[in-house]
């Protein structure tokens, strides 16, 4: 229509909000790496907005130099990639029986599965039960009590369901074992489900606080989050709220962390972007 | 459209002995399908089922050295020190008025973002809006409340160093209670806009066409076809989400209020949650702490149960 192609008061306020928006979404990220790369004085003069003033990596030098940072890291990065691994393990041997038509108590474990959804214990039960197991203070603290998430299974489930059925039955006629089957031939096929909730996995890992803070004790196995909390808020327990909290430890060192933090989630992003609009849209509906 | 696996046997079932038979049957049919899910169930058995016994230590007073079975009886004794407790009203009003605001003012964003991301014709902007706006929802909580102190700093913060170059003076945000609420609120809706809106974007996308053409030919404007075509479309998306997000209400991101809070915005700040973090795990208060998590999840299902109910009257779509 010769309408579509006028530029219209409409498109040109439409553009303005949605440029707003980015900005307002980006502006954070875009300043924290600034501060990073900046030397202190031009920090601590507040000459940081955009751009790194005297652009310099001294923040990172520090960084890596002390061994809490970089130790942390190496935590996280083991968690995350344990903890992903468990979940996708358990969750496709989970959803690959469920998503089978004529599978003994499918639909009590079904019922059973859904039901927790709604039933939410609290913080409490939950940790005296991972205290009994003995599991405090280990990786497994953090591992087993999430290993499977039940949103991510009913989203397997139902891609498993959505595979031809011809494929397994052939298999099953050849005298494959259903081990077999579903190591040999289902988890090579579904590696774009897998990728999507595997993301949401990854991300939930790495970007997790609250369970390593009640779990774990040594300091020594704190993940960077939970080192990012005590360097960027938490000082100490005498902390009465009176002291400014963003005076902790220099600004540019503070923001280098944050930022070395969000390097793998930078990198995934590009990929993650497209799985994660799908994971959230089959998330969104009904299981 | 597929037909069930080829080798089911079909057993008549007539007495109840032929048909424990049949499940004998079935669970020897199954083995290796069961003996792939036994993960599953001992992680549901253990880990979603186990805290539910566990929860009768709210009816306990717990000790971590005689267990939950050894433990003594007393029976409502924590929930009312919990409710008589002065701390009980202030908890529920923080609660209901943190979860409430970021209901009641986050809900439209999305929304909004997804209308105006709708009406963008140039493809480039519109992705590149998009994928800026839902960054954030990558961003743990630990860094985006390390930016929000950050920001709001008195000293270097650059909203206070906006106010001072404005001749303001300047204020530590994070210790007036006044602006807790707020400084949440906003910061939800900045760190979840983008991400939510992916859902109401797919429910623009799913209706139909013929509807925006018909309206183009009664010579409908774009405002006209957002009130009459995609709104309408859109209401059964936001009935669900709404309902949702009714029933997480109580359950108010914790994460973040524990990182932004401090003892001068207890009064305002400490919800459900926190406390529980608080008196269960760092004062060793499980039995009573449990019980306070028994309350809260309990008000959490009374509102997803309402919320449906009422959806339900209105619209007829419940979540089930």
């Amino acid at each position: 229509m010769v309408g579509e192609r006028k530029i219209s008061l409409f498109g040109v306020i439409n553009t303005l909000i949605l440029t707003l928006v980015a900005v307002a979404t980006l502006y954070p990220i875009v300043y924290i790496t600034a501060i990073s790369l900046s030397d202190t004085v031009s920090v601590v003069q507040g000459k940081v907005f955009l751009f790194p003033k005297r652009l310099n990596f001294e923040a990172y030098g520090e960084v890596l130099k002390n061994d809490t940072i970089p130790r942390a890291y190496l935590n996280s990065v083991f968690y995350t990639a344990l903890g992903t691994f468990v979940n996708l393990l358990f969750t496709a041997v989970a959803a690959y029986p469920l998503s089978q038509k004529g599978f003994f108590g499918r639909k009590f474990f079904m019922t059973a599965i859904v039901l927790t959804m709604f039933l939410n214990p609290g913080i409490i039960p939950t940790y005296v039960v991972v205290q009994q197991l003995g599991l405090t203070d280990s990786v497994w603290a953090l591992v087993l009590p999430n290993a499977i998430w039940t949103m991510e299974l009913i989203i397997l489930k139902s891609f498993y369901e959505n595979m031809s059925s011809q494929i397994r039955e052939a298999a099953l006629i050849d005298g494959a074992s259903e081990y077999r089957i579903l190591f040999n031939i289902v988890i090579p096929l579904s590696k774009p489900a897998l990728a999507s909730i595997g993301l949401f996995y990854f991300m939930g890992h790495w970007n997790s606080f609250f369970l390593p803070l009640i779990y774990l004790n040594d300091p020594d196995k704190y993940p960077l989050q939970v080192v990012l909390r005590d360097m960027l808020i938490y000082s100490a327990e005498n902390d009465a709220g009176l002291v400014d909290r963003s005076a902790l430890a220099p600004q540019s060192i503070k923001n280098a962390t944050i930022v070395l933090s969000m390097i793998p989630v930078l990198l995934l992003y590009p990929f993650a972007q497209k799985y994660f609009a799908k994971g959230v849209m089959l998330g969104s509906e009904k299981g | 459209m597929e037909h069930p696996a080829a080798n089911y046997k079909t057993v008549p079932k007539k007495s109840s002995r032929s048909r424990l038979g049949t499940t004998w049957n079935h669970i020897k049919r199954d083995r290796q399908l069961l003996l792939l899910f036994l993960p599953c169930i001992l992680f549901y058995a253990i880990f979603r089922y186990g805290p539910l016994y566990g929860l009768i230590i709210a009816f306990k007073d717990y000790s971590v050295f005689s267990g939950v079975l050894g433990s003594e009886w007393v029976g409502f004794e924590h929930f009312i020190t919990f409710f008589t407790n002065h701390d009980f009203w202030m908890l529920f009003r923080n609660t209901l008025l943190l979860g409430l605001y970021t209901l009641i003012f986050g809900f439209p964003f999305p929304i909004l973002l997804a209308l105006l991301l709708n009406e963008v014709r140039n493809k480039w902007l519109k992705k590149s809006v998009q994928t800026f706006s839902y960054f954030p929802a990558f961003l743990s909580v630990v860094i985006i409340s390390s930016m929000i102190i950050d920001f709001l700093s008195p000293n270097h913060g650059i909203l206070n160093q906006m106010l001072a170059a404005f001749g303001f003076e300047t204020k530590y945000f994070l210790v007036d209670p006044g602006w807790f609420r707020p400084i949440y609120v906003i910061s939800e809706i900045w760190a979840n806009m983008g991400y939510e809106s992916i859902i109401y974007l797919a429910a623009i996308a799913g209706i139909s066409p013929t509807l925006y053409e018909a309206a183009k030919v009664d010579g409908a404007s774009r405002f006209h076809m957002i009130r009459h075509i995609t709104l309408p479309g859109l209401f059964p998306t936001m009935l669900i989400m709404f309902i949702l997000k009714t029933g997480s209400m109580i359950r108010v991101g914790y994460e973040k209020v524990l990182l932004l809070y401090n003892p001068m915005t207890y009064d305002v700040a400490d919800v459900f949650s926190t406390y529980v973090y608080r008196k269960g795990l760092l004062e060793s208060n499980y039995s009573y702490a449990a019980a306070v998590g028994l309350f809260e999840a309990l008000v959490a299902m009374v509102m997803l149960l309402s919320a449906n109910a009422v959806s339900k009257r209105l619209g007829g779509n419940g979540l089930w």
